[in-house]
């Protein structure tokens, strides 16, 4: 069953962007963070234009982190100062963000950064998520009850100046941080469309030293935010959000996130991660050679414009 | 046998006439130039030459859909053209999407990667071009008397550059733009077949693809004697999308932080819903 995309000017099959979704929930469910970088690649695959594909993701974000907020939230898992220092660097960086997805689309080089960035961007996490469930494999063998982390590493962190006290995360550091962090996960989120967990989360854990029961919770907190910002500036400047793609990939995810979620208390979860490392590396090898491959078509045309 | 697929024939052509005077068509007055005088988009093609004749040969067509409506199920769509005219002669018909500014860009290798380092943007480029034509295009315009009927290559020729450039990069660039629009169906490479039936009934099928620009076409029907244009009659094609769709596009394009707003809030509310259900089942 065939639907045409108002905003992306093509049909596209309806299971399809279900189907995605639903990968994209899939996934989000068994790891806690947003399928999102995988299903903007994925969207440009199977022939959406990366500006629509882009802007219609950070829609679906938008619901995706609704939905896991509401049980974090309840849960008491949000470090709401946290989020709040995190979200200012976002808001900003989203706005940056857009406005340089805008200016790349206008010289005709926004394809090209995105498919850069993806390369870039998967095939770093996609390695590290790799030798971390291998390494987390190997160590559980030798040593079954191996000593666990330091729960805090000090770093630069503890020298910056504009200290803030975070209760709820037990922490007294620099608020630039935070706010840094929040501004690189903005743009990211503006460019590529994704929520940005995949690196937010990781990078709370071990550049802020967020005890980990707090750290999905206040990500989605802030993914939250910044993915609305993201999808208003998208459509209020480049009108590239197409909310029918949109609806197909949240319903899709709806379905596929809560599934997900019970897989991953089934399954391993060491063998999970390695499996996970190793489509996200496929997805980035993918990306690496359409930028490598001599093109079938040297040209292409930039939008239309139609003078007054 | 003969005589009753005459008969056929004469029925299909009152019917015709029939749906055609309801229509609001554009016929070419007696004694006047049958230059075309839709309401369409203006451009530069020169008014046809056409030799001063007491009296014009009736030219008349009609569309099987007044407009190309693009709805949520829209995949491409197939238009008949259908008329008659005054025998002798030959049929020529010219289909040109809104005329844009488009620009091409070229990719080039730069350290292993391909990326687009060159651009040419050309003005007045019709977003869908194709000409049907009951006899071979060359034989019909052999003596260079075609007028304004322009092959597709002659129509890019005499596209204006927005920034001046050589002529052999611009040739280069030309033709890309019809590669680019080849792959998409928008510049049909083949001269359509106009089908005559009984000398004096027309028909061609018109093809459109699923990714169509909107705008208002122009469609133009000449008929040809000895290649000269003899009579013209032309009218306009609307395409656009309709109903959910253009509604969706049209705030887009207009009210696009309020679309953004609905945006966000539909995710708000299925995402809460969604997740609040999904838990419970």
């Amino acid at each position: 069953m065939e639907i045409y995309l108002p905003i992306a000017e093509l049909s596209m099959n309806v299971f399809l962007l279900l189907g995605l979704g639903a990968a994209a929930g899939l996934l989000s469910g068994m790891f806690g963070v947003g399928g999102g970088f995988l299903a903007t690649p994925l969207l440009i695959f199977v022939g959406i234009p990366p500006a629509v594909a882009v802007a219609s993701q950070a829609n679906q974000v938008v619901a995706n982190s609704i939905s896991s907020l509401q049980v974090q939230w309840r849960r008491g898992n949000v470090d709401l100062r946290m989020g709040l220092v995190l979200l200012a660097g976002g808001m900003l960086g989203s706005s940056a963000g857009v406005w340089l997805f805008t200016y790349l689309k206008r010289i005709g080089q926004i394809d090209f950064v995105i498919a850069v960035l993806y390369v870039v961007m998967l095939s770093t996490i996609g390695l590290l998520m790799m030798f971390e469930s291998l390494s987390t494999y190997f160590k559980r063998r030798r040593n079954p009850d191996g000593p666990r982390g330091k729960l805090h590493t000090h770093y630069l962190v503890h020298r910056l100046p504009l200290k803030l006290r975070f209760y709820k995360s037990k922490l007294y550091i620099s608020a630039l941080l935070p706010i840094g962090l929040g501004f690189i996960i903005g743009i990211l989120s503006a460019i590529l469309g994704v929520g940005g967990g995949f690196v937010l989360v990781p990078a709370m854990i071990y550049l802020l030293g967020m005890p980990t029961a707090v750290v999905i919770g206040t990500s989605n907190f802030q993914i939250l935010f910044v993915a609305a910002n993201v999808t208003f500036l998208q459509a209020a400047t480049n009108g590239t959000v197409d909310v029918v793609l949109a609806l197909l990939l949240i319903l899709g995810g709806v379905v596929g996130a809560p599934i997900g979620a019970r897989l991953a208390a089934k399954l391993p979860g060491v063998a999970l991660r390695a499996l996970m490392s190793l489509l996200i590396l496929l997805v980035a090898a993918e990306l690496l050679t359409e930028l490598l491959r001599t093109p079938s078509s040297l040209y292409s045309l930039g939008t239309r414009e139609v003078l007054p | 046998m003969r005589s009753l697929g005459l008969l056929a024939c004469l029925a299909v052509l009152v019917g015709a006439t029939g749906a055609l005077a309801q229509g609001p068509r554009l016929e070419a007055a007696p004694g006047a130039l049958p230059a075309p005088t839709i309401g369409g988009p203006p451009d530069a093609i020169a008014p046809p030459s056409v030799p001063n004749e007491p009296t014009t040969p009736d030219l008349i067509m009609d569309l099987s859909r007044a407009r190309v409506s693009i709805t949520s199920a829209f995949q491409g769509e197939s238009i008949l053209l259908f008329g008659m005219f005054d025998p002798p002669g030959e049929i020529v018909v010219v289909v040109a999407g809104p005329p844009a500014r488009e620009t091409v860009m070229r990719k080039q290798r730069f350290l292993g990667i391909w990326l687009n380092t060159g651009r040419q943007a050309f003005d007045d480029v019709p977003a869908y071009y194709a000409i049907a034509a009951s006899q071979p295009l060359q034989r019909l315009l052999a003596r260079g008397a075609g007028g304004e009927i322009l092959s597709l290559e002659d129509r890019l020729s005499s596209l204006k550059p927005a920034t001046p450039r050589d002529a052999a990069e611009l040739a280069r660039f030309r033709a890309g733009l019809v590669e680019v629009k080849r792959r998409e169906g928008l510049y049909p490479a083949a001269i359509g077949q106009v089908t005559v039936q009984a000398g004096r009934l027309f028909r061609v099928d018109l093809p459109f693809p699923s990714r169509l620009p909107e705008g208002v076409y122009d469609i133009r029907v000449y008929l040809l004697r000895e290649g000269k244009i003899v009579a013209a009659v032309s009218r306009p094609l609307p395409v656009g999308k309709v109903g959910f769709s253009a509604q969706l596009a049209g705030w887009s394009a207009h009210e696009g932080a309020l679309y953004g707003v609905g945006a966000i809030l539909m995710a708000l509310l299925v995402g809460w819903l969604g997740g609040a259900v999904m838990r419970r089942l």
